[in-house]
């Protein structure tokens, strides 16, 4: 599991890759041409965005060192003082662990320094996650405090406001927290009953409502609350608009209801949050009025990535222990790590954490380059992945474990029920996949419909380049363009994808192995070209995972063929038999990858146009 | 018409060998027996219409005493089992109610058929021959006609008749009779009943006693009870089994009849998702409230009881004025009539009819047309709904004329349905109660006009009165028995 690690470790062994680091590095910000889009959105096109994760993103020495310099102390710490046991049983955080992660700026990771923060990039973000999720209820009281508690200021909010309330909330002073769950709305908007009317003055906003399952809800000073206000339309009418705020405790009519009790992450605080006869200021309105669904999407869009090296630095611990259970316990004068099965669940756990690891960094590596690129997919497939990789993991490591995986007087119980919270928090898997599905889709179709209509309008280029792709394609690859039917034009009922959930998560589990497989590819190809220690093992595991996703996705792909209706429509993986999963593909990504996704995205419009 | 060959008389000797493992095996091997038995009747019919000529020709003639040939055509018609020629004598009045199921007995029983001669007058002296079986049954002490009474009849005819002579008349008879006694339906009985039948005597011993039909008329005999069981749904056991094979052993027609049997009625058993259960309630508010959950879809529709009828022991029984109503609105449907728009009329219509296992109930629906296209409100996707995934695509169609907007659906719309109910009488007057009682559930009902559209009772099978209590106690004959053994087999029971 030493492997797992390797990535940040590695560029101080690289020297031999500093020179290429050197040239990305000022090659980037050099270029001049709009941000390509983000990667994922281009794999449903069935175009791989090779720029965009070929070399796998490094982070340059200085920032490295820095990085040390914090991780050092902060591994001590929560190796050392954090009790998780003691938190878990009280279900509290001791003041004390407290006022230290406030000292060590944990509170402020990603604040920009100029408010006091640590002004962390992205990487270094998702490093220091993967230390302080050693202890999984300071990690989800530090992620509601600032990846989207105070999340809503940083991206929303206005220079006073900032200047207002970050320092404080950089400081650890003030807590923050995010109130957007109610009793009957959870993820939809239009069912938000909490409301905030104008005071006739109109200097007040008077907020109204409740909120529940509000991590930090009890410790929190600052509040982001989403409420329905009443906008006028451009064309006069009156709608309900959801917009948000920043409210403080001290606005007076805020209560919070008792902690809730629950399975895991006992130490996080959570409880309801009441609203009455609250009086906003119209200044702390975060982003323009009534458009808070935005803000609200933004920010949750924005939390998810770090989510992938938090459970790899949880996993990664889990393994350690659970690798020296299985090499002192002797059955049969035998170790456990001496029999098969036991060695293949450490297999399952070392390959789940490279590629968990392998793809948050990478998406935090593509949303620290210049500009801003939307990233929200990637992040989105890094959550889906791990927290259910998480899941299994933990639950294969107990089953190692044996009877003492089950005992209160051990950890590891407690690290599963820790992670069942990954599967549901932050928007479940369920809504993500849809999200990742869709997302992809509407941009996917959105290019197709355009060239479509420029076919129609008989713009010449476009006319060439559609007959030499098919031309080539018909005699490359032989994969058609797939959303155009025979004859080129895109179903209207196009719309009707949205209901086919289980169409959907077949598209989203596809899109998902596609990414950790062009994750896992890109790192051990790095690995391979700098001579990181231990590469071998790297390629292996890569290998592993390529092999197994890909079969995966065939599996996927013949079932979203099975429920084709017509027979004769139906087709194979064209691409199939020059699949070959060996390392030498390691270098470049497969051509099947490609091949696949278009030949998905055909399929799917196939059946949609049947419908 | 030919000789069976020698290796269709294997095959169809195979088909028997194999058919205590695969009853079914059988199906396609027992194609060319048909034929067969064709030829079998035909001739057996033949040697009837002789020995017939024969007795007509002497019994007349010789009113002092009886001829010799007829005492003997006597004594063989109350044992036929003795031999197979002559027991054909009484082929034509086995009974009125045909057994079905096996192809032979088509082509046997076929009065048009050319080479069965019609057989004159006999007919109805031999089944006033009858009459002492019949005697058996109206033994039973006045009114009380039930199991215990029923297997008393046949007992009395086992004790009193030793060597059973005509043993399949009485079991035809029998068989009749269950209706009456209400046990129809129990297996106990018609295991007495085959048990009535001689035991070893009618097992085909040898090659060609199996592939011709051995003792044909024991055989339909057998099938017949098997028959009536099978309409009625009774499951036959291991006893049905032992006693048939005893009986007419394993290369037989019943024990064909058995084994399909036995294949299909597990595999029928539970085919209705919507069993309705097996004895229905006398009560007709009872009846009403089954029939009503069983129409309506929705578990959460509630049944109210608008009207009850008057009791049995008021002077008049079925007084017009209190019938029952009974009805069930879900509500969903409480919902949509709330949001009717109160300036279109609804309708109450019916009655339409609802078989429930033989008896047929009525029932009436409120409901509302279409609404016309123009009118119809489309449910708009709010723009900022789900925080996390977009509810529709939006896509930047570029249509233009020559897409194709219209596309070839099969659907029929029907307006909304807001209530059902059932009730004692199908006039517009009882309906209006209904009407009524549900403007206290709904009280948007109160300002929407309601058209009574209420057809004539022609259409009706069974008078609403009496149709509605009774059962009918003689079985129905015919076509109407047919439908309603159908139904029963659709509706398996236990």
């Amino acid at each position: 599991m030493s492997g797992c690690g390797l990535f940040l470790r590695s560029a101080a062994a690289a020297r031999l890759g500093r020179a290429l680091v050197a040239f990305t590095a000022s090659r980037r910000p050099l270029r001049t041409s709009p941000p390509s889009q983000a990667f994922a959105k281009e794999l449903f096109l069935g175009k791989i965005e090779k720029k965009e994760v070929f070399p796998f993103p490094e982070v340059s020495q200085d920032e490295l060192n820095e990085i040390n310099q914090f991780v050092g102390p902060v591994e001590k710490f929560f190796t050392e003082e954090v009790d998780s046991q003691k938190i878990d049983r009280e279900g509290k955080i001791p003041n004390e662990t407290l006022e230290k992660l406030k000292s060590l700026g944990l509170f402020g990771m990603q604040v920009p320094e100029e408010y006091g923060g640590l002004g962390l990039s992205n990487t270094m973000y998702a490093r220091l996650g993967e230390i302080i999720s050693l202890d999984c209820s300071i990690a989800v009281t530090l992620a509601a405090h600032q990846a989207i508690g105070l999340k809503g200021i940083i991206l929303a909010g206005s220079e006073e406001q900032k200047a207002r309330y970050l320092p404080k909330l950089a400081s650890g002073e003030h807590v923050a927290a995010f109130c957007l769950t109610e009793p009957a709305s959870g993820s939809d908007a239009a069912s938000i009953r909490t409301r905030a009317t104008l005071s006739e003055d109109k200097k007040h906003y008077v907020l109204n409502g409740s909120k529940v399952w509000i991590t930090n809800g009890g410790l929190a000073s600052v509040f982001t609350v989403f409420a329905k206000t009443e906008v006028v339309d451009s064309n006069g009418s009156v709608k309900d608009k959801v917009t948000a705020f920043i409210v403080e405790r001290d606005f007076g009519g805020i209560t919070s209801g008792k902690p809730e009790d629950k399975l895991g992450i006992r130490g996080s605080n959570t409880c309801e949050v009441h609203f009455e006869n609250t009086r906003v200021p119209v200044e702390n309105v975060l982003g323009e009025v009534g458009g808070g669904f935005k803000v609200a999407m933004n920010i949750l869009n924005s939390g998810r990535f770090s989510m992938g090296s938090a459970v790899a630095g949880m996993l990664k611990k889990l393994i350690e222990m659970t690798a020296e259970y299985a090499c002192t316990r002797k059955q049969f004068n035998r170790n456990l790590s001496e029999f098969g099965l036991i060695q293949e669940k450490f297999a399952l756990m070392a390959q789940k954490a490279y590629v968990m690891e392998s793809m948050a960094y990478l998406t935090a590596g593509m949303l620290d380059q210049p500009g801003f690129p939307d990233c929200s997919i990637e992040a989105a497939m890094v959550k889906v992945f791990s927290s259910e990789a998480a899941w299994q993991c933990v639950s294969e490591a107990l089953q190692v474990l044996g009877g003492s995986g089950y005992m209160r007087d051990y950890p590891y119980e407690r690290i599963l029920r820790d992670s069942r919270i990954l599967l549901i928090f932050e928007g479940t898997n369920e809504i993500l996949r849809m999200y990742i599905a869709l997302t992809g889709l509407q941009h996917a179709g959105r290019i197709l419909t355009a060239r479509v209509k420029q076919l129609k309008q008989g713009n010449v280029t476009t006319i060439m380049e559609t007959v030499s792709q098919r031309v080539r394609d018909s005699l490359g690859r032989t994969v058609d363009l797939g959303l155009t039917g025979k004859l080129g034009a895109v179903h209207p009922s196009m719309e009707t994808i949205v209901e086919e959930q289980l169409v959907l998560k077949r598209v989203a589990n596809i899109l998902i192995n596609l990414y950790g497989m062009t994750a896992v590819l890109s790192r051990a190809s790095r690995s391979i070209r700098v001579g990181l220690q231990n590469h071998d093992h790297e390629v292996l595991l890569a290998n592993i995972f390529c092999t197994e996703a890909y079969y995966q996705n065939l599996f996927a792909l013949s079932q979203l063929d099975k429920s084709d209706l017509r027979r004769e429509e139906r087709g194979t993986p064209r691409n199939s038999e020059h699949w070959h999963p060996t390392p030498t593909v390691l270098t470049r990504l497969s051509p099947p990858a490609v091949g696949m996704t278009k030949w998905l995205l055909q399929q799917i419009l196939r059946k949609i146009s049947m419908n | 018409m030919r000789l069976l060959r020698l290796r269709e008389v294997k095959a169809f000797f195979q088909g028997h060998a194999a058919s205590h493992q695969l009853g079914w095996n059988w199906i396609p091997r027992l194609s060319l027996s048909p034929k067969g038995l064709k030829i079998l009747a035909a001739s057996l019919s033949c040697c009837r219409w002789l020995s017939d000529r024969q007795r007509h020709e002497l019994g007349p003639s010789h009113p002092a005493g009886p001829g010799p040939l007829s005492g003997l055509g006597r004594y063989l018609q109350h044992c036929p089992h003795r031999s197979p020629l002559l027991s054909v004598v009484l082929y034509p009045q086995v009974t009125p109610q045909a057994p079905r199921g096996l192809h032979c007995s088509t082509a046997a029983h076929n009065p048009d058929s050319p080479l069965v001669p019609r057989p004159p007058e006999p007919q109805r002296g031999l089944v006033k021959a009858l009459a002492p079986h019949e005697e058996l049954f109206r033994q039973a002490p006045d009114g009380v006609r039930d199991k215990a009474s029923f297997v008393q009849a046949v007992q009395n005819f086992t004790q009193y008749n030793v060597h059973k002579r005509g043993h399949v008349d009485f079991i035809y008879l029998a068989l009749r009779k269950m209706r009456e006694y209400g046990v129809e339906r129990d297996l106990a009985i018609y295991n007495l009943l085959l048990d009535i039948f001689p035991k070893e005597v009618f097992r085909p011993r040898n090659i060609f006693h199996s592939i011709f039909l051995h003792y044909p008329r024991q055989q339909e005999c057998g099938i017949a009870v098997l028959e009536q069981m099978e309409n009625h749904g009774v499951m036959p056991n291991k006893e049905t089994e032992f006693l048939l094979t005893q009986i007419f052993g394993r290369k037989s027609y019943p024990m064909l009849k058995f084994v399909r049997m036995k294949l299909w009625f597990t595999r029928f058993k539970n085919i209705n998702p919507f069993p309705v259960p097996r004895d229905l309630p006398q009560d007709p508010v009872d009846l009403a409230r089954l029939a009503l959950r069983h129409m309506e879809p929705d578990l959460s529709a509630r049944v109210t009881v608008y009207q009850m009828p008057l009791s049995k022991d008021s002077t008049d029984a079925t007084d017009p004025t209190e019938p029952h109503i009974v009805g069930i609105q879900s509500p969903d449907q409480q919902a949509a009539l709330a949001h009717h728009d109160p300036a279109r009329p609804i309708f109450v219509e019916g009655p339409f009819s609802l078989w429930l296992r033989d008896k047929c109930v009525y029932y009436h629906i409120l409901r509302a047309d279409l609404l016309p296209p123009e009118e119809r409100e489309v449910e708009e996707i709010p723009e900022e709904w789900n925080l996390y995934y977009p509810m529709q695509l939006d896509l930047a169609y570029g249509r233009s004329s020559w897409d194709d907007y219209e596309f070839n659906i099969d659907e029929v719309e029907e307006g909304p349905v807001f209530a059902i109910c059932m009730a004692g009488a199908h006039d517009q007057a009882t309906l209006a109660k209904w009407i009524q009682g549900l403007q206290e559930t709904n009280p948007t009902l109160a300002r929407i006009p309601v058209v009574f559209r209420l057809s004539a009772s022609s259409g009706e099978l069974l008078a609403s009165s009496s149709g509605l209590e009774e059962t009918p106690l003689t079985p129905p004959e015919g076509r109407e028995e047919e439908e309603n053994n159908q139904q029963r087999q659709q509706q398996s029971q236990s």
